[in-house]
């Protein structure tokens, strides 16, 4: 990993996850929103790792800008996921990423990313947004 | 400076397909309001889609400008970003 550049993972799913059962049963393949969502985390810790030093925050999902699945992801097979990081400034950043099995890419998505301060991950934290939400349903129970 | 230059009307088009919004309803005086992606997230799409396709980085001054279609094409035209003359 080069942080705030660029970064390589690799995952093999097992072929006894409870998904594969679903998707499709006789035919096991892994869901397209796991492969964006390895994507996202990949390319999330590769702006995190340079965000420690910088303090800029946490990056997350905030758009898959655009998404494509050219090949099955099997169970067993060993997923290499690349992230490239394009624009990367203080309030976001965009990332270049894909999916290969076997020397073929499997899928590939731009995503892109907003910080939020880590204070909003610290024990206690609570959101404003959900504890209106959740005082407004408490309301409507009476 | 901008790497890139596009005209007016490519710029038009350019906002059009950011926000998802049908070309024909983007002229220079349709206000933010008026776009429904030009929420807080199709800010940041549209400053990314600067960056990428322009080399603009915007300050946070400049993104706090921009409250028409106008105004991006403003500030595109400060950083060499429009081809043409108003």
């Amino acid at each position: 990993m080069a942080p705030g550049r660029s970064i390589e993972a690799e995952h093999v799913f097992d072929a006894g996850e409870d998904f594969f059962r679903d998707h499709f049963p006789g035919f096991p393949v892994v869901p397209g929103v796991l492969l964006t969502e390895m994507m996202g985390q990949t390319a999330a810790l590769c702006l995190d790792a340079e965000s420690r030093r910088t303090g800029r925050g946490k990056a997350m999902l905030a758009q898959i800008r655009t998404a494509s699945f050219r090949e099955w992801v099997r169970p067993g097979e060993k997923a290499t996921v690349k992230a490239e990081i394009r624009s990367n400034r203080p309030e976001l950043a965009t990332a270049a990423c894909s999916v290969e099995v076997g020397g073929r890419r499997a899928s590939s998505a731009e995503l892109l990313f907003s910080f939020l301060p880590l204070g909003n991950f610290a024990p206690g934290y609570r959101d404003e947004v959900l504890e209106s939400y959740l005082a407004s349903r408490q309301r409507e129970k009476g | 400076m901008s790497a890139v230059a596009k005209s007016t009307s490519e710029i038009l088009t350019w906002v059009a397909d950011i926000f998802e919004t049908p070309a024909d309803g983007i002229r220079p005086e349709t206000k933010r309001d008026e776009i429904d992606a030009w929420d807080s997230l199709g800010i940041l799409t549209l400053i990314a889609r600067m960056d990428e396709d322009f080399q603009v980085l915007l300050t946070e001054d400049e993104i706090q400008e921009l409250r028409s279609v106008g105004d991006i094409i403003e500030v595109l035209r400060r950083h060499g970003g429009v081809a043409d003359n108003p």
